[in-house]
C-alpha cells in the first residue's frame, strides 16, 4: 500500500525522503503508507516535505490519506486526468499560497461591523495575486492567494499596509504552503 | 505554525484566530476517554463524519451520472428523494447528539476542510 501526497511536472528523482514514480511526463510523490495515528507531527512532516519539493518543481499537494496499492495503480487512477493535471500544475508553477485570515481586533471573530473592510481588504490582496480563493470560516475573511514566489514579499508588505490601515481589523497571514487551494481549475 | 506567520496582527494577539486549532488537536486527539458521554458522543460524531462524507461522496457521483445524462426521469426523480430522505435523517441523528454540520466538519488546518 502507498499513500500519493502529490504530483509534479518535473519526474527526475529527489533529495527529499519520498520516491518520484514518472508517469505520463508527470511525476507521482509517493511514499510506503504510514501505520499508526495520524497527528500533527505527521501533518508537519508532510508539510515540510512538501515545502521541500515545491522549491525545487510545481507540485500539486494530494488529499490528505490517498491510498492506493502501489505505484502502478497510482499511475493508472491519474492517467484520465493528465491533461487536466498538467494545467494545474501550469498555474500553480512558480507561485506559493498564502493564507489571510481577518478578524474583528478585540472582539469575538465574526463580530458585524467589519465586514465591508474585510472584503476591501480582500480585493486588494487579490490583485496582488495570480489567483485567490474564499473559504468559509469563523472569521470576517479567511482566504488563499496563490502569489509568485517573487511577490511575496509586496504581498507580505500589503498586508502589513493593510493593518496599519484598519487597526480595528486583527489580520493574520502564513506561509509560504504549498498550493492546497489551488489545485482544481476554475469552477467548472 | 509560529514559524509560517508572515504577518500579524499590531498588538500580536493570535487569539481571534485561535479557534481553529482546538478543532484540530479535537479532531486528532479525539480517541477513548474515560468519560463514557463523551465516548459515545465522540463515537458518534466519528461515525457521523464518515457517513456524511459518504453521503456527500454518493450524492456528487449521482448528480455526475444526471449530468451525464443516460437516467431516466423516474430515475433522476428517485435518486433526488433518497438524497433529501438521506439529509434528512442524518440532520436527525446530528440533533440527537446534539452536533451541528460544522461539528462533522473536521478542520484540518492548511490542510483543509474534511469535507
Amino acid at each position: 500500500m502507498i499513500e500519493l501526497l502529490a504530483i509534479t511536472d518535473d519526474p527526475a528523482p529527489t533529495a527529499a525522503p519520498v520516491r518520484i514514480v514518472p508517469a505520463g511526463g508527470l511525476g507521482l510523490v509517493v511514499e510506503p503508507a504510514p501505520h499508526g495515528e495520524l497527528d500533527a507531527d505527521a501533518l508537519w512532516r508532510r508539510e515540510s516535505l512538501l515545502e521541500e519539493l515545491m522549491r525545487e518543481r510545481a507540485v500539486l499537494p494530494v488529499r490528505l490519506g490517498t491510498r492506493l496499492e502501489d505505484a502502478a495503480a497510482a499511475a493508472e487512477a491519474i492517467a484520465p486526468r493528465r491533461a487536466e493535471l498538467a494545467a494545474a500544475l501550469e498555474r500553480v508553477r512558480g507561485a506559493v499560497e498564502l493564507s489571510v485570515r481577518a478578524a474583528a481586533a478585540g472582539a469575538p471573530a465574526g463580530a458585524d461591523g467589519f465586514a465591508a473592510t474585510a472584503e476591501a481588504a480582500h480585493a486588494r490582496l487579490a490583485a496582488h495575486a495570480r489567483a485567490s480563493a474564499r473559504h468559509e470560516g469563523p472569521e470576517l475573511l479567511r482566504a488563499a492567494y496563490l502569489v509568485d514566489r517573487g511577490d511575496v514579499d509586496g504581498f507580505v508588505v500589503t498586508v502589513r499596509d493593510l493593518q496599519h490601515e484598519h487597526p480595528g481589523l486583527s489580520l493574520l497571514c502564513t506561509g509560504p504552503w504549498p498550493p492546497y487551494s489551488f489545485t482544481e481549475g476554475p469552477a467548472r | 505554525m509560529n514559524g509560517k506567520v508572515l504577518a500579524g496582527p499590531l498588538d500580536g494577539d493570535l487569539d481571534p484566530f485561535a479557534r481553529p486549532m482546538p478543532n484540530l488537536s479535537n479532531a486528532l486527539s479525539r480517541r477513548i476517554d474515560a468519560d463514557p458521554e463523551s465516548v459515545e458522543q465522540g463515537l458518534a460524531q466519528l461515525v457521523l463524519t464518515i457517513v456524511e462524507l459518504l453521503r456527500q461522496l454518493m450524492e456528487r457521483q449521482a448528480l455526475r451520472r444526471i449530468d451525464g445524462g443516460g437516467l431516466t426521469e423516474e430515475q433522476v426523480e428517485r435518486l433526488g428523494a433518497t438524497f433529501m430522505a438521506l439529509d434528512q435523517r442524518m440532520e436527525e441523528l446530528r440533533e440527537q447528539f446534539g452536533l451541528t454540520a460544522e461539528d462533522l466538519n473536521l478542520d484540518l488546518g492548511p490542510l483543509g476542510r474534511l469535507l
